[in-house]
């Protein structure tokens, strides 16, 4: 049943208020007063949000209609099963990396902190207005504010590095914004909407097979390049320049998974998986995701650099969420968008630990690292338990979503794609441990030496966030639909979107 | 007061008029009072404006207004309708804040003994007035009188700016002169042919004359002159200088809306006299198309080329009247809507970049954008509006360039003009290139100029005086809202008359 509600336009207002004002009051107010600012709106967006489950549980979908943004379409959000997983994830992991990011940035002594969280608030308005966009002009408006919110963010140091990661970045994302946009235009003259519909608006055999490829893929583009998919991957590991909690939002919260929930809308809610299929398009894009998951392992496995091992581990993780939305099985879409939630919660773990890491002894490679678990106990445990869910190990979050995505694959009969996902946990693994290893390993005399001063509040302003979502995923693995139930919802999602039971991959 | 509401459309010609005539003459007995004779007449205006469109909307019925109660064929008639009574409120709003944002200038240049604020006053109203004009007119001839009060007084306003300045009046008013004499003989031989000046006689006029000789004459000669008046490529040679050099406060009117007027006037010229599925607009929409095409990619690439703020201003702009006249060449009802909305955002998008322009100038002295080096520090305001007006002169959401981008592409789609579309994607991601550039300049650079010294402004609470301050507002309030709120403007304002006049 269709609630028209202004709770899904208040918790993204809540969130821009929150960047305004940051903005405009920021240089102005006490330092303790502007991370309040930002702690308020995300408690309060998250408390509407979560508001929200029961009744997107019992079926029914809150919608708020603003106005006519052009002519023809309104501003429209609105909450079904999809947008809500990862509205829920992107809210709730806002409280946690504020907390984290206001120890992180006075424990390091960053400059320009109003525009760090101003912009941090900008990226996570725009990333629930993606969640809830209910059309493609809503979502492509919040998705372009999300290109312009995490740029000061990527280019924060202002150096040249900075500036040339800043720049790979927003050469990446507005070409390929620009051919969604030309996409988006395209698909409403052609079919007169752009309302999200769960099994998608756009008939097989309306175009010619190619023609519906080419548009296909041009969607496509603007979700893939954010998601990370190879070889439109390149700006992600040298984003890697921002501060560490920005990596932590770039890489488990905000912007990579608006771009795999790109594919997801544009697959499942604009395409549907019959078109989607018969143009050609998603087994074409299976296969790219397979291939990135492969590459990028092999590529982590090389890097020294902590977090640059992680991004590529990134990299990987998001196409398996492509991956398990081209499969077009219902298990499979359960299994992305469950993933989103799983790497959420591991990813963001294992870098605010690499975060916490650098700001406490001053070390970002991973050789240098070794016996870091006398000097941060819990960091270490916590970066082990998220490396073996990363891995899929059972009863950790990330078993869950990828046993679905494996069952998804051998529904629809894709043996290969069953090959690679075991394959991909091994190597995971292999990317993994090896740094577990060196943490509880012989202590280098690295560590003991390097340490600096950090004081004892920042210290547990970014420990406690982290342990938090290392439990959290903890939980998930065992009882998946704990707390908000996000894996019904999931589900929710996947079956309105398949509703024919859908094996649409044979052959 | 009802008597006076029908006097409307005059009414808002009528008090640039006054104040340009009273201006040098009170400034003669009380120098400090002249300009804001000016103020106040282009304040007046704006309400007259406003209150005149408004009374369209409402009503839904054109203003047909006879100056002098002479009616057709022997008198001036002016035509508010939707489409030309937002570009009138576009033009008062702008040259009132314009004339607000001289005030400083004037303060500045008087104390240093070699400002006329007289004659400054006198132009910018009469520039003004010429605009006005130029939008609200309905006769042939009377357009062609605005056009030239509006080129004197860019004559003038250019002339008395930067160094160059006088040579980039002197090379406006050779081309300019040339554009307006074309025009001339453009109506002239629609004149011999129909024997009207009236637009809407020669409209009436025109089906059985289509295809003659003198018509199909007449119509390059008007591509010409409107070509020249609105810069476009490969007509836009006067431009960049004129642009670059003009005065720095009166630089946002002349760059913000000269160059639009002209491209309106087009469109009304176009649109309601010649039908629009005659062979006559078979060569406009290619010789447009064209023109467009090839002005957007050499703007944007030629702003690419240069550290001048100005002149990376001024060629940007040769590129976005390609997207207006591009919206042209499209000529369908989405095609259109783009164009005039196009029109309004990119005024103020450009007016508010030269207010920014001028504002770096006034308080620092800044010409080159190497020099940018963290101004967003001690002009905080002044870097929100670059930002802004930048962000929407990309085209991107939520601000007013995304939505002109947005209709032109749905028409152009709906047209099947793919390559539009291509030229469209590139040219945003051209001036993506050139405008981050500036802002990664102004946000993330060294400051360069150590010695910077603001010797304008005493330290006060303000970056710059206030009356620098509030065009600013106005501008990027203007460019998000109306981004935002498009949808309104194009559905209650634009839609009727485009459906039923221009596209009948």
């Amino acid at each position: 049943m269709m609630i028209s509600s202004i709770r899904p336009a208040l918790a993204v207002g809540a969130a821009l208020l929150a960047a305004v004002l940051i903005l405009f009051f920021g240089n102005r107010i006490k330092a303790n007063l502007r991370e309040a600012i930002t702690l308020t709106a995300a408690v309060i967006m998250t408390g509407l949000i979560f508001s929200m489950i029961p009744g997107v549980l019992e079926g029914n979908i809150y919608v708020s209609k603003m106005w006519t943004i052009v002519d023809g379409i309104d501003l429209t959000l609105k909450t079904d099963g999809a947008g809500m997983v990862f509205a829920c994830i992107a809210s709730f992991l806002w409280i946690l990396t504020s907390i984290y990011s206001i120890g992180y940035v006075r424990g390091h002594h960053e400059k320009n902190q109003t525009g760090y969280f101003a912009a941090f608030a900008a990226c996570l308005a725009s990333a629930a207005g993606i969640a809830l966009a209910a059309n493609l002009i809503t979502f492509f408006i919040f998705y372009e504010m999300l290109t312009l919110a995490t740029y000061p963010l990527v280019a924060h140091y202002r150096d040249d590095k900075a500036k040339a990661s800043g720049r790979k970045y927003l050469a990446y994302t507005l070409i390929s914004g620009q051919l969604f946009f030309a996409a988006i235009v395209w698909v409403y003259v052609k079919y007169g909407t752009l309302d999200f519909v769960a099994g998608g608006f756009i008939e097989p055999g309306s175009m010619e097979a190619g023609v519906m490829c080419l548009l296909f893929f041009m969607m496509i583009v603007g979700g893939a390049v954010k998601a990370g998919v190879m070889p439109l991957h390149g700006w992600l590991p040298s984003a890697m320049v921002a501060p560490t909690p920005v990596s932590a939002l770039l890489h488990a919260v905000a912007v990579v998974k608006a771009g795999a929930f790109c594919v997801l809308r544009v697959i499942c809610y604009v395409f549907g998986p019959e078109s989607a299929s018969w143009c050609g398009g998603a087994p074409v894009l299976s296969w790219f995701a397979v291939i990135t998951i492969l590459l990028s392992s092999l590529v982590a496995m090389r890097q020294d650099n902590l977090k640059a091992r992680l991004a590529f581990s990134t990299v990987g993780q998001l196409s398996y969420i492509v991956l398990g939305i081209s499969l077009l099985s219902p298990y499979s879409i359960t299994g992305a968008l469950f993933h989103i939630v799983a790497h959420a919660f591991l990813k963001i773990t294992l870098f605010m630990s690499a975060g916490a890491i650098f700001v406490n002894t001053g070390l970002s490679e991973i050789s240098t690292m070794g016996g870091l678990v006398k000097k941060m106990p819990v960091t270490s445990v916590c970066f082990t338990a998220a490396s073996l869910g990363i891995a899929g190990l059972p009863l950790m979050a990330g078993f869950v979503s990828k046993f679905n995505i494996l069952e998804g694959a051998l529904m629809v009969s894709k043996p290969f794609a069953m090959v690679v996902l075991v394959a991909a946990a091994i190597l995971a693994l292999s990317y993994l441990m090896p740094v577990v290893r060196i943490f509880f390993g012989k202590e280098t005399s690295v560590v003991s030496e390097n340490g600096h001063h950090v004081s004892k509040y920042a210290v547990t302003a970014m420990v406690v966030p982290l342990a938090l979502t290392a439990v959290i995923a903890i939980i998930l693995g065992f009882v998946p639909n704990a707390g908000p139930h996000l894996y019904d919802m999931a589900q929710m999602a996947a079956e309105a979107i398949t509703e024919e039971g859908g094996v649409y991959l044979a052959g | 007061m009802i008597k006076l509401l029908e006097h409307l459309p005059v009414l808002v010609i009528l008090f640039p008029l006054c104040a340009t005539l009273l201006c040098p003459l009170i400034s003669h007995f009380k120098p400090s009072f002249g300009k804001k004779v000016v103020m106040t007449g282009l304040f007046l205006s704006v309400v007259c404006a406003v209150t005149q469109l408004w009374q369209v909307v409402s009503t839904g019925e054109a203003l047909h207004y006879y100056l002098g109660g002479w009616k057709p064929p022997f008198g001036i008639e002016f035509v508010i309708d939707g489409l030309n009574g937002i570009i009138v409120v576009l033009v008062a709003v702008i040259s009132w804040i314009t004339s607000l944002f001289s005030s400083p200038f004037e303060k500045l240049e008087r104390e240093e003994g070699n400002f006329r604020s007289a004659g400054y006053y006198s132009m910018l109203s009469f520039l003004a007035l010429g605009l006005l004009g130029m939008a609200s007119t309905g006769d042939a001839f009377n357009l062609y009188v605005f056009m030239e009060i509006t080129a004197i007084s860019g004559y003038g306003l250019i002339a008395i700016g930067e160094e160059k300045g006088p040579i980039a009046a002197f090379r406006y008013l050779l081309t300019g002169t040339i554009g307006a004499s074309m025009y001339l003989l453009g109506v002239g031989f629609l004149y011999a042919a129909t024997g009207t000046l009236n637009m809407a006689d020669l409209a009436a006029a025109m089906p059985e004359l289509v295809d003659s000789p003198l018509i199909i004459l007449s119509v390059g000669c008007l591509i010409v002159g409107f070509g020249i008046k609105m810069a476009l490529f490969p007509l836009h040679g006067w431009q960049p200088a004129a642009h670059s050099y003009a005065h720095p406060a009166a630089d946002p009117m002349i760059a913000g809306i000269m160059i639009k007027v002209p491209a309106y006037a087009m469109l009304r010229f176009f649109f309601c006299i010649f039908s629009e599925s005659s062979a006559v607009m078979e060569v406009f929409f290619d010789a447009v198309g064209v023109m467009a095409v090839f002005g957007v990619l050499f703007g944007s690439l030629k702003a690419l080329r240069y550290t001048t703020y100005n002149k990376i201003l001024a060629y940007s702009s040769i590129g976005q009247v390609g997207y207006i006249a591009m919206g042209f060449a499209i000529g369908n009802f989405y095609g259109l809507i783009g164009a005039v909305l196009h029109i309004v955002s990119h005024a103020f998008m450009k007016s508010g970049l030269f207010y920014t322009s001028g504002a770096l100038k006034y308080k620092f002295g800044i010409h080159e954008t190497t020099e940018l080096g963290q101004v967003y520090r001690d002009m905080p305001m002044t870097g929100m509006t670059m930002t802004v007006c930048a962000l929407s002169m990309i085209g991107l959401p939520p601000f007013a360039g995304f939505f002109s981008k947005w209709y032109l592409a749905i028409g152009a789609i709906e047209n099947g003009q793919y390559g539009f579309v291509v030229v469209l994607i590139l040219s945003s991601l051209l001036s993506a290139i050139y405008f981050f550039r500036v802002m990664e300049k102004l946000f993330m650079d060294k400051k360069t100029a150590s010695e910077r010294t603001d010797t304008v402004q005493p330290k006060g609470k303000l970056e710059l005086p206030w009356q620098l301050i509030v065009p600013m507002i106005v501008v990027v309030c203007a460019v998000i809202l109306l981004g935002l709120f498009n949808s309104y403007i194009v559905g209650d304002v634009l839609e009727p008359t485009i459906r039923e006049v221009v596209l009948a």
